[in-house]
């Protein structure tokens, strides 16, 4: 029984890092329903951000998620302003092939700037408290992916509060859900599309950076976390903040406790058996709606 | 109108016959350059280790093409090959993005539209087997010196060599050492191992290995891991490790995943007495000098293709180290560069030998092969090939992390008292390592 608490509290820590990595999707494809095969090069460049800041200026990479957040929204509107408002007018296929197309841009760009060698940040707050550990009635917690959870935590909640309580994303919402009528009411579609990109894109940086102190850094970081953020927006519900949130908590701690007693060629396995399961009772999934 | 049609056949099957003569029996005097296609991982999940196999080749198209007269290895004095009347040599690099099917069309490519005489590649076990199918439909001779998996030189093939010992010998390195290790003054207490490898060829073929090797050296197998390649997290697989409690993990992970077993194992407050392994991080430049900064790497055990810390005295060693950095942008030979310089300088070796580039006669000049460990950058006993084609006199050496973060050869024993490195035991705890000073800090 310790084993399992202990392996659901390890996922459920991973889970509020996955779900900060994958909120930014739920955004650009869950909400605007814009498909980003992408996704993972923006929090690679995260990544490659907060090691840059954290070997050059000694920035701390929790303090680095303000100007590398900044840099990135600008980067996600500029994509689809230059990119995605033109294919976007095409066929769906169409951003397959533009956002494979991107994916392939971003990382040869990153082999060639940081060639391939595995990066590692260190000497930073988190890196510091490595080690240190909560006893909690018998469970271990470590003390930064704690707080790694915690800051994730807070930016999703406030993310939550921005597209569920204020006017901006209600707009949000409206055109996603209905383009021409919320032309009607004087939202620009095209403005809503491009800040959609550019929160997408700054969320999962930041995710990037905050993970930057746990994982090696190198150009092809993004793909295996690419892969449980497109399970985590379609299990939680297309478009549902709460639902990814909810999502990448139920991916933490599926993967934690599927090895603890079965072998670990089923973790991903049983994440998407999951997916599979929730999509046969509910295929809007989790917290979707149709 | 029969008597026609033979005559035809006869005709016809003349000029195809003296058309492949032609284009295979090249008089040494005609050759200008000798065309060596390397297919490499150099973007994709293996680009780390295609890149230092890029930088190797470079290393090695430089040696042949330059006269470094003061080199003594093969090659070293004089610009090009001398049998084939100073010809040079050219390199032409193909990325296959870590993949197995790119990694074949380039192949083909290579020998079909840049007619090469010699493939080389691919670096990896897995997609090496991809290849070497291409290579022996053709007859051309191929060749991967850091691929380790045993099968690749077990298939009975004509075409493919093999200058770098592979996973069988190497994970026996550490068995050996870990059996002896109680006769020479090791703890005697150590009874049970835990193998924990990756899922691909090359983690699978040390699995196996191991497993067959451990209980020979007196371990009884306590948990057997496998994990998938790009594991965001190993924090369960670590509670099983924990839970199972062996005295030895023996760990096959790449970079990333040990990076990611690191901070798990930490969290857990977990070490084990031993930590040995075998190649994946532990033959990773970059991984190794970030444990310099964190002390993450002292005390592992793992197994290295040659004595790292002894090499250095090796005058060719060091002016073939000048030549590498000049690529590597300023970074050292790590154990995979140095197998893969190894393996092209015979290869050179064989062309000048052969005078030719005519594949049967390069073939009969590498299975001729007999270097003297005098000839090589690398500790192997030399370059000779059993009827397999494996470089017999490859060997392994054991090494481990000391706490200034160099790797110090501890077996064969009489290299491990030439090294006169006092062994780190147990494996540190994870607030021991924290304490100490930093090498790189």
């Amino acid at each position: 029984m310790e084993l399992f608490v202990q392996a659901a509290v390890n996922g459920l820590q991973m889970g509020f890092l996955y779900a900060l990595l994958a909120v930014g999707l739920t955004i650009i494809w869950g909400l605007m329903e814009m498909i980003n095969f992408a996704h993972g090069e923006f929090l690679m460049l995260g990544m490659f951000g907060a090691w840059w800041l954290s070997t050059t200026f000694r920035i701390d990479p929790l303090l680095a998620i303000v100007p590398l957040g900044l840099v990135m929204y600008g980067l996600g509107v500029l994509i689809y302003e230059q990119l995605m408002r033109r294919v976007q007018l095409g066929d769906p296929f169409t951003q397959i092939f533009a956002t494979v197309g991107l994916l392939f841009l971003i990382q040869n760009s990153a082999v060639a700037v940081f060639t391939s060698d595995y990066r590692f940040v260190n000497d930073t707050l988190l890196t510091r408290l490595s080690g240190a550990k909560l006893q909690i009635l018998g469970i271990t917690v470590g003390v930064p992916l704690l707080i790694g959870a915690l800051v994730a935590l807070v930016l999703f909640l406030l993310l939550y509060l921005l597209i569920d309580r204020t006017e901006f994303g209600l707009a949000l919402q409206a055109t996603s859900e209905d383009r021409e009528a919320a032309m009607l009411v004087g939202i620009r579609p095209q403005r809503m599309f491009a800040v959609a990109w550019g929160l997408g894109a700054a969320l999962v940086a930041v995710a990037g950076a905050i993970l930057a102190n746990f994982f090696a850094v190198y150009p092809q970081v993004g793909l295996q976390f690419t892969v449980l953020a497109y399970a985590i927006v379609a299990l939680g519900g297309f478009g549902s903040i709460l639902g990814t949130l909810l999502a990448a908590l139920l991916v933490g701690v599926v993967q934690s406790v599927t090895v603890v007693y079965l072998p670990p060629a089923f973790k991903d396995a049983f994440v998407f058996a999951s997916y599979l399961l929730i999509g046969l009772f509910r295929p809007q999934g989790l917290f979707g709606r149709f | 109108m029969r008597r026609v049609s033979v005559r035809a056949v006869v005709i016809t099957a003349l000029l195809v016959l003296g058309a492949l003569a032609v284009y295979r029996a090249v008089p040494a005097a005609d050759v200008q350059e000798v065309l060596i296609g390397d297919v490499l991982p150099l973007t994709g999940n293996f680009a780390s280790l295609g890149q230092q196999y890029l930088w190797a080749a470079q290393t090695v198209e430089d040696i042949i093409n330059t006269d470094y007269a003061d080199l003594q290895i093969p090659l070293g004095p004089g610009q090009g090959f001398p049998g084939l009347g100073g010809a040079k040599a050219k390199f032409i690099i193909r990325d296959d993005q870590s993949r197995g099917d790119q990694a074949r069309t380039i192949a083909e490519q290579l020998i079909t539209v840049n007619k090469v005489h010699w493939l080389n590649g691919e670096g990896t076990s897995g997609n090496t087997s991809i290849i070497q199918p291409v290579a022996e439909s053709y007859g051309i001779p191929m060749a991967c010196h850091p691929c380790a998996s045993p099968t690749l030189t077990e298939k009975g093939l004509k075409w493919f060599w093999r200058t770098g010992p592979n996973d069988r010998t190497m994970v026996a390195s550490v068995f050996s050492f870990l059996k002896e290790w109680r006769e020479h003054g090791g703890p005697t207490d150590l009874k049970t191992i835990a193998l924990f490898t990756c899922d691909n060829l090359f983690c699978q073929d040390n699995r196996k290995i191991a497993a067959e090797l451990a209980p020979k050296a007196g371990f009884q197998v306590v948990l057997d891991l496998t994990t998938k390649t790009g594991a965001t997290t190993l924090a369960s697989e670590v509670q099983r490790l924990q839970a199972a409690n062996p005295d030895v993990l023996f760990l096959v992970q790449y970079t990333a995943e040990t990076t990611v077993f690191q901070g798990d194992a930490k969290r857990a407050g977990w070490a084990p007495k031993v930590i040995a392994t075998s190649n994946g991080a532990y033959s990773d430049e970059t991984w190794l000098q970030a444990q310099k900064k964190t002390n993450g790497g002292a005390g592992w055990v793992g197994r290295d293709p040659t004595a790292i810390d002894l090499v250095h005295d090796r005058p060719s060693w060091k002016k073939v180290n000048e030549i590498y950095k000049k690529y590597s942008r300023g970074q050292n030979m790590g154990e995979l560069a140095m197998r893969e310089i190894t393996g092209l300088l015979w290869m050179a070796d064989v062309i000048n030998r052969a005078r030719s580039v005519e594949p049967a006669a390069l073939a009969k000049a590498a299975n001729d092969t007999n270097m003297s460990p005098e000839q090589l950058i690398i500790d192997y006993k030399g370059i000779k090939f059993d009827k397999t084609q494996q470089n017999e006199l490859a060997t392994g050496v054991v090494t481990q992390i000391g706490w200034d973060g160099e790797k110090h050869t501890v077996w064969p024993w009489d290299m491990g008292r030439r090294a006169n490195f006092k062994m780190v035991y147990p494996n540190p705890g994870w607030q021991e390592r924290d304490a100490k000073p930093k090498p790189a800090s």
